[in-house]
């Protein structure tokens, strides 16, 4: 129960230190929406400054950050500078595709990877290749490198996915690679666990070898791979960026990008915000189920 | 102890010596040759604006590998340091502090990449910077670790006997036994560093147009792919070789700091 408490409070301290730093940096951005809408148009000195002023573009950062995340707290993200749009609606829209490929990207990775680490404790140096060989492809592959060839060869040649918007393909290279990721250092885990005392005179009273995997092993070896696949998780954020940009998916990386190069300062503030939260909130919930599932950690 | 520690060796010298190698000049665009098939003139083709592939990715070895070394580099001095003077330190510094690196450990350093460079803008120094910052607290967890399990051994005890002071301890006896295991995540460090950098590229968010790195080169080629997957090919196949032996280096490199999993 302490434990808990404490995990959420550092959660807490983390997420507001988080959107101040994000508030800092973005109060920093060199030009600002007036100088993109000033390029397109011809707007003189006075009418920029009078547009600022309206905007509240010119009040000190800490008041602007005080008065963002008070409208935030209640649910007010602010209109899209460049869209005239509140930026509330939009980013639950993008949120939705975001989450959507995130979740099928996390249980293709968490899947295969679990499976593989499960076949390899009951013994299967075939699943041991396997996930040294996935541990490979994800280090040496960036993931918008493989979604260029897949797009090449399943929606340019064969015709067998769609070009833009589909789901399948990028949730399976995201999948892919994050199993890579997990596969390392549950194989590693696995392997040495496996190699303890305990185990072996598992093996002598002529235990099933899926029976050790699934009661000697991998209780043992799972904490540190909910630990990687929390660090894996927040990591898909980054990875949905990719993926949205190269399938055309409206998610909250495309969102974010683009209100970037718009110098959209209220989208961008507000998308970096929710991924940060989300991140925030994963690796507290990676830290609680660690220590659910180690009772000496408790 | 295999050979692969020659990869990151090969790796260096191809990145001091490729670009004086490169047999044209890599950002001669020739307007007349675009998107060539690799062979003739041009070993590996030319991209989308005629530019010899061979050349470019001769040249991109050295500023990929400065950017990747520079972040690793930068990560190592600042995160060992601060986890070695923030251990030592202990109490209220060394919570408050890891508290900090805890936070910017959570967030993925694509992100850490997206936000520093939207708000630094894009170039080789704010690139180095992100990426240093983005894996710093990965080194400070391992330089505390490292503190933790030297800073009670026999040996500090009889050198504090000794009369030497906090900073002689650190440098000349706790430092040298520290230095394997910070040196080793190095190794892993770097790789991620040039996949990292390649997609920061294909977000747009890379390097300048006159001083490509092998993401960049992907990055745009990405673009262009269904024209010229040659000038795909070649980017990602050198990041994938590098990228995989320096992980497979940096792999036994750990294996052999540590005896328990050397089987």
């Amino acid at each position: 129960m302490k434990r808990l408490v404490l995990t959420l409070l550092a959660a807490l301290g983390q997420a507001a230190a988080i959107l101040f730093g994000l508030f800092l940096l973005f109060g920093a951005v060199p030009g600002d929406v007036v100088e993109v809408l000033a390029a397109a148009g011809d707007l003189d000195d006075a009418q920029q400054a009078a547009m600022r002023a309206e905007l509240g573009l010119d009040r000190p950062v800490l008041e602007r950050f005080g008065g963002w995340l008070l409208a935030a707290l209640g649910g007010d993200l602010g209109i899209s500078q460049r869209f005239g749009q509140p930026v509330g609606p939009m980013l639950a829209e993008a949120a939705q595709a975001t989450l959507e490929l995130a979740a099928a990207s996390a249980a293709i990775g968490l899947g295969l990877a679990g499976g593989l680490g499960l076949a390899f404790a009951a013994g299967s140096r075939l699943a041991g290749r396997a996930m040294e060989a996935l541990n490979l492809w994800s280090i040496a592959l960036p993931t918008f490198c493989v979604g260029v060839a897949v797009l090449l060869l399943f929606a340019v040649e064969l015709h067998w996915i769609p070009a833009m918007g589909g789901l399948l393909a990028p949730a399976l290279i995201l999948g892919v690679d994050n199993a890579g990721q997990l596969a390392k250092p549950l194989a590693e885990e696995v392997a040495e666990v496996a190699a303890r005392p305990h185990v072996t005179v598992a093996r002598a009273k002529g235990l099933a070898p899926l029976h050790i995997a699934r009661w000697h092993i991998l209780p043992l070896a799972a904490p540190v791979a909910v630990s990687v696949a929390g660090v894996m998780i927040a990591g898909l954020l980054g990875g949905t960026l990719t993926m949205e940009m190269l399938f055309g998916l409206p998610g909250v990386g495309a969102l974010v990008l683009n209100a970037l190069q718009g110098r959209d300062q209220p989208v961008v503030l507000a998308g970096l915000a929710a991924a940060a939260l989300a991140i925030v909130a994963v690796n507290a919930v990676a830290a609680l189920v660690q220590t659910a599932l180690d009772p000496r950690a408790r | 102890m295999s050979k692969l520690w020659l990869a990151p060796v090969a790796l260096l010298l191809l990145a001091f010596l490729g670009p004086g190698l490169a047999p044209l000049d890599p950002l001669d665009q020739d307007l007349g040759a675009l998107n060539l098939a690799p062979g003739g003139a041009h070993g590996l083709g030319t991209d989308h604006l005629g530019r010899d592939i061979l050349s470019r990715l001769l040249a991109g070895a050295g500023t990929t590998l400065l950017v990747a070394s520079g972040g690793t580099a930068l990560a190592l001095l600042v995160g060992a340091l601060a986890g070695l003077v923030l251990a030592a330190a202990g109490r209220w510094a060394e919570a408050l502090g890891f508290a900090a690196i805890d936070t910017l450990r959570g967030l993925p350093p694509l992100l850490l990449g997206l936000v520093g460079l939207a708000a630094l803008g894009p170039g080789l120094a704010p690139l180095v910077l992100t990426l240093g910052l983005s894996y710093a607290p990965l080194f400070a967890h391992v330089a505390r670790t490292a503190w933790q399990r030297e800073a009670t051994a026999d040996y500090i005890a009889a050198a504090l006997v000794n009369g030497a002071g906090p900073v002689r301890r650190m440098a000349r006896h706790i430092l040298p036994n520290a230095a394997g295991p910070i040196v080793t995540l190095g190794a892993i460090v770097l790789p991620r560093c040039i996949v990292t950098e390649s997609v920061l590229s294909f977000l747009g968010l890379g390097t300048a147009p006159d001083a490509p790195t092998w993401g960049r080169m992907a990055a745009d080629a990405a673009r262009f792919a269904e024209v010229a997957p040659h000038a795909l090919v070649a980017p990602v196949l050198a990041i994938a070789v590098a990228t995989a032996t320096c992980a497979l280096a940096g792999d036994a490199l750990r294996r052999r700091a540590d005896p328990l999993r050397a089987a």
